[in-house]
């Protein structure tokens, strides 16, 4: 009975010990970064950036912090606001990945930093059509293609149209998955493409304040068609894994022959030996898959908001954008002009004639609910 | 948390009463928290559910998101399938459980020991690991059809992503829990009362059923409400592992909240969910009143 009791204390010392809360205030020199990107993306910015950064400015340090996803930058932004009004100090200066439209009010707070009106030397050299605000900084790109086992399917059989995939998806029951489409932009942007196929491959259609419930209702109601006629060909007729990495796991694991991917991730797993190096890489021709930028934040009110600048600037030189292509797979936030001659001709079958992409704000929420009532429960899956 | 609270309390009944200050103080601090962190939580999201600010800034007494969530196909079925689990656990852990406790409380030696540090095993396996390991064994082309393959057997149909998959994942997960309290509940068995049905020619099972069910009665209700309680509200196994619809009350909430950006629906949601906690808790709180009355 003793040792019972120890264990059952000790066990509830330790519980509280981990949920005790943890004060913690910023550091001078300490640039306090969050993330709602993926591992890879961390882990680029912990081997890479932070080496290189702390190694060309002494006395700054970088603290990289994993904010979960876009909803937790949100809540962080939220809590840059309010520390505002009350001249607190929001521990955050840097935002990896953002919406410089969201939280809603952070530009009029005056918390997100105006990019193009910051002075950095290198702002120049910034792709003219990944800029969407003067509040968010375009840093690097990613696409989303779809990966194959080539040991399944040839090269020349891989399907380069929506049509010829939907077709190859029906004559190979349970060889496709995609993540449900909230919880990764692999399965998010699929999903997507599927709307614009249901909409007139027009992807100007669809802005970031034209959804309406009659419209959304109509557009949206089609592509939820295009996909519940695909669902019983799907893996395990009509399963949906949870994120971008569960679908490369059953890729990897042989399961299903073709998903679709990051492009910047599937790279990355190719090269760590994840997926096998014959590991077939293709793009709908009709119109790609949706891709996009990812764009940074500068925190106004940061307690380092020079360093902040410092780094947004660093991110933007040739070394950091190189590294994006080499280290990361993904493309330059520059324009290809300012990238080095050697590794333009050698990606040049990735550079992108155009990235079509698709907007958030409300069509974002009616899309994460539609998909779960209109397609993921449509299925019966008992047999 | 409970159980110190409970001990907490039964401080001042048994000694002096110089010494209730300090009982007092002792309560204070978890009582504390608990209003802070639940109790004043749960109050907020009723009272912002059912009274409710409309477009032109009139707050009124509203209904409505509830009156949605139970006409919702969608959201009943994820309550249903949340229910379901809990329920399938719940009969799935009494059945697993029972027999490992039974057995570590009327054997002695060095096995017995391994079996229970086995038994313990998965309350310090955290349930993220516990999901990717799950994948790697009992996924599509796991070890589990690996090793069926190499026998020359079929591929089993897998639990993946199927709401087996969360139960298996839940049950593994609340079976230290489940038997630590089970097992100190056959602690109160006494030797003596076993050995004297003996005597008289009572078999296993009449003893069981007769001498030690009901003396245990009480901690299976504890195990139960407990796990129970963990199982309803839990998030991490059903996400990873279980399908995309329906889906359990836990990821459902979390997703209206983040995903369908909807804080009234998540709250909603929520506060079913506290409905059908406090109707669990009400067996645990029935059970410790019943025991202290003894």
């Amino acid at each position: 009975m003793k040792r019972r009791t120890f264990m059952m204390s000790a066990a509830g010392a330790a519980a509280g010990l981990a949920l005790a809360p943890r004060m913690s205030f910023a550091a001078k020199g300490q640039i306090d970064w969050y993330t709602s990107s993926d591992t890879n993306i961390l882990d680029f910015w912990t081997n890479i950036v932070k080496p290189g950064f702390e190694a060309a400015n002494p006395g700054l340090k970088l603290n990289l912090v994993d904010a979960g996803d876009g909803a937790g930058i949100i809540a962080i932004g939220e809590r840059a606001i309010a520390a505002k009004q009350t001249n607190a100090d929001p521990q955050a200066d840097y935002f990896e990945s953002a919406d410089a439209l969201l939280p809603a009010g952070a530009i009029k707070a005056g918390v997100y930093t105006n990019i193009k009106a910051a002075g950095l030397s290198n702002y120049s050299k910034v792709n003219p059509l990944a800029i969407e605000s003067e509040y968010s900084l375009p840093y690097r790109g990613s696409q989303v293609l779809l990966a194959y086992d080539t040991t399944k399917l040839k090269p020349a059989d891989a399907p380069k149209t929506w049509d010829a995939l939907v077709t190859w998806i029906k004559a190979n029951p349970g060889q496709f998955v995609y993540n449900r489409p909230d919880k990764g932009g692999s399965g998010g942007n699929f999903v997507r493409r599927a709307i614009h196929q249901a909409n007139g491959l027009d992807p100007k259609a669809f802005k970031v304040d034209n959804y309406t419930q009659e419209f959304g209702d109509e557009a949206l109601g089609k592509a939820w068609k295009l996909l519940a006629d695909i669902a019983p060909h799907l893996y395990d007729k009509g399963a949906y894994s949870s994120g971008n990495t569960q679908s490369l796991q059953l890729l990897s694991q042989g399961v299903v022959t073709m998903i679709p991917v990051w492009s910047d991730q599937v790279l990355q797993a190719i090269e760590q030996g994840v997926l096998p190096a014959e590991t077939g890489l293709v793009q709908l021709q009709d119109l790609a898959l949706c891709g996009g930028f990812t764009r940074s934040v500068v925190i106004e009110n940061g307690a380092n908001h020079e360093a902040s600048l410092k780094l947004a600037d660093f991110m933007l030189s040739e070394e950091m954008q190189s590294a994006i292509l080499t280290e990361l797979g993904g493309f330059p936030g520059v324009s290809w002009d300012h990238v080095s001659a050697d590794l333009r001709k050698k990606f040049a079958d990735i550079i992108p004639q155009s990235i079509p992409t698709f907007p958030g704000g409300k069509w974002e929420a009616a899309i994460n609910d539609g998909w779960y009532r209109h397609v993921a429960p449509n299925v019966d899956r008992k047999s | 948390m409970s159980e110190f609270v409970e001990k907490a309390v039964s401080v001042p009944t048994e000694t002096a009463a110089g010494r209730r200050p300090i009982g007092l103080l002792l309560v204070a601090i978890p009582v504390f928290l608990v209003i802070w962190l639940v109790i004043w939580p749960a109050i907020n999201a009723i009272s912002r559910t059912i009274w409710r600010t409309d477009a032109d800034g009139h707050s009124s007494f509203d209904l409505s998101s509830y009156a949605f969530f139970f006409s919702d196909r969608y959201s009943l079925d994820n309550l249903a399938v949340t229910l379901w689990t809990t329920l399938v656990c719940a009969v799935l852990l009494l059945v697993i459980c029972l027999p490992i406790a039974l057995y570590l409380r009327f054997s002695h030696g060095r096995l017995p020991a391994y079996v229970q540090a086995l038994a313990i095993l998965p309350m310090f396996v955290p349930s993220i690991i516990l999901a990717f390991a799950f994948i790697r064994v009992l996924g599509p082309n796991g070890m589990v059809d690996i090793l069926l393959n190499a026998v020359g057997l079929p591929k089993i149909r897998t639990p993946y992503l199927t709401p087996w998959g969360p139960v298996i994942g839940l049950v593994w997960d609340n079976i230290p829990l489940t038997v630590l309290i089970l097992l100190s509940g056959l602690g109160s068995v006494a030797n003596q009362s076993i050995e004297a049905a003996r005597d008289v020619g009572a078999n296993t099972i009449r003893v069981f059923w007769h001498i030690i069910l009901p003396r245990i009665s009480n901690s299976i209700l504890v195990a139960l409400s407990f796990s129970v309680l963990g199982i309803f509200s839990s998030f991490t196994l059903p996400y990873l592992l279980g399908p995309a619809s329906p889906e359990m009350l836990g990821p459902f909430m979390q997703r209206t909240l983040r995903d369908v950006q909807d804080p009234i629906g998540a709250m909603t949601q929520a506060v079913v969910a506290f409905g059908f906690c406090i109707l669990f808790g009400l067996f645990y709180v029935r059970s410790v009143a019943r025991n202290r009355g003894k």
